[in-house]
């Protein structure tokens, strides 16, 4: 039998979203490199970028898991930037891909991280 | 990868119906009370996973293995997402989503099937509900094993993601379907082998291109016309005219949205122009079939930095920071020199290139 005193997983599922992300990020950045060999010198700096807000994401998602305040503030705003920026740019007619996998990665995955973390608050110390 | 097969489709909708049906399954069990919200998750997830399996089913049913393996997992994923009491059931999710999850890898690197939203959408699930399933939660009772559920989420939830998204993407790369020239270039879709009228009229295109923009071969004679080059950082360089693009030219030999230049040490040598539509997602008049077939370069991550950078967006649809994924209109290139892949092919060879520059 599998339970749970009366507490909430609501940090501990945000995590798994939280840790996802960071994995996509780090992978978009490894994936950046090839072309940064090929002759494309800045590509070396946004994958960097990417692998870097990566691990960052990865330690704020520690932080969300440790019930640390700063670190459900840091989230959220990290996720409601990603979801405008993502909003905004499925909006505009440039051909970006709205496919199914990228509405879930792109909006789903922010969203449902801020409904996670946005109550209890009480639970971050 | 970024389209949805036909034969695929239908997992969405069963995957929706098991949505609404397993959040109802939960509301209607008293047994949920005291369990942890990821175990509830997980099983919502477990059942979704699940129903797209099953739906599958019947758009497969000349393909008996798939058929059998979509059954065994559809099943087990249903048969899981309501067994969340059960001491085991974490054992057993991990094992199933572990095991589908390399199954179905295995499966397209053998080319059995080819990856598509509904398959990425389906591992993303996956991969999700086996991280619920594998977290501990602050408070559990009936010894979790801790140790081993966090040694187990940190080692299989980012090594899967990673060698599931690389995996797709190598197949995705080394078996382009039909309508993928190359990576990240759609071409447009025409009669298999060209008529002689169709020949006939890529010769007369070709002739005339060639004609109008031997000119440009000076290429002071280009920026005086108004061309402007992009990165110079490559082996070669488009240079578009920015007025021809906002014109609207279509096809108009005399009125190329671009041409193209290798970047040499003695300078910019001309290797061709470069026809451009206006509208994202309209091919061009096709005079030549086949041999003048336009391509759309799509999901590409662009960069304004260092002058329009690229790389090609993640089979997870993400792109790295600093860059977004636009579809660029359909082109056509009509190469003046000569050129192993056609005088209208996607590409100049490398090779090219490069005597040009040894010259």
């Amino acid at each position: 039998m599998i339970e749970a005193e009366v507490r909430s997983s609501r940090p501990e599922a945000a995590f798994v979203l939280l840790l996802l992300q960071a994995m996509f990020w780090v992978i978009a950045g490894i994936s950046a490199l090839p072309f940064a060999i090929a002759g494309e010198v800045f590509m070396i700096a946004l994958g960097a970028a990417s692998i870097l807000l990566g691990l960052a994401t990865l330690l704020a998602a520690i932080g969300v898991l440790w019930r640390r305040r700063i670190s459900r503030r840091l989230v959220i705003a990290l996720e409601v930037i990603c979801l405008v920026g993502s909003a905004i740019h499925l909006a505009v007619p440039i051909g970006a891909n709205r496919g199914l996998v990228s509405v879930m990665v792109n909006l789903g995955l922010p969203v449902a991280v801020i409904l996670l973390l946005r109550k209890p608050k009480e639970a971050f110390s | 990868m970024f389209d949805i097969s036909p034969d695929h489709a239908i997992g969405i909708y069963a995957g929706l119906v098991a949505l609404a049906a397993a959040l109802l399954a939960l509301r209607l069990r008293p047994g949920r009370r005291g369990l942890p919200g990821t175990v509830l998750g997980a099983s919502v997830l477990l059942a979704v996973s699940g129903a797209i399996h099953l739906g599958l089913i019947t758009t497969h049913l000349r393909e008996p293995v798939t058929v059998a393996l979509f059954l065994m997992n559809g099943t087990g994923y249903l048969v899981l997402s309501q067994a969340y009491t059960w001491r085991w059931w974490r054992p057993a999710s991990a094992a199933l989503l572990t095991s589908t999850l390399i199954g179905y890898l295995i499966y397209i690197a053998f080319g059995f099937d080819t990856p598509d939203q509904v398959a990425l959408a389906t591992k993303l699930l996956e991969l999700t509900a086996l991280g619920l399933v594998l977290v501990p939660v602050r408070g559990e009772r009936d010894r979790p094993r801790r140790i081993i559920r966090w040694a187990a989420l940190g080692a299989a939830v980012p090594l899967l993601t990673l060698v599931t998204t690389a995996t797709v993407w190598i197949v995705d790369l080394a078996r382009p379907d039909a309508t993928h020239a190359h990576a990240g270039a759609v071409l447009q879709q025409s009669n298999a082998v060209a008529s002689p009228d169709q020949v006939a009229a890529a010769a007369t295109l070709y002739a005339e291109t060639k004609a109008a923009i031997t000119p440009y071969e000076d290429w002071h004679v280009a920026w005086a016309a108004g061309f402007r080059p992009g990165p110079t950082n490559m082996p070669s360089t488009h240079w578009i005219n920015q007025h021809n693009v906002n014109a609207g030219y279509v096809l108009d030999p005399a009125h190329p949205q671009g041409l193209v230049y290798a970047n040499t040490k003695h300078g910019p040598v001309l290797l061709g122009a470069m026809f451009q539509m206006k509208q994202i997602g309209q091919f061009g008049p096709d005079p030549g079939g086949p041999l003048t077939a336009w391509h759309e370069h799509v999901n590409i991550c662009v960069t304004p930095f260092g002058g329009f950078e690229f790389s090609f967006m993640t089979p997870m649809a993400v792109c790295p920071i600093g860059a977004i994924d636009l579809t660029v209109p359909a082109m056509l290139h009509v190469w003046i020199v000569p050129n192993p892949g056609g005088q209208f092919a996607i590409d100049i060879d490398s090779a090219v290139v490069k005597n040009i520059d040894r010259s």
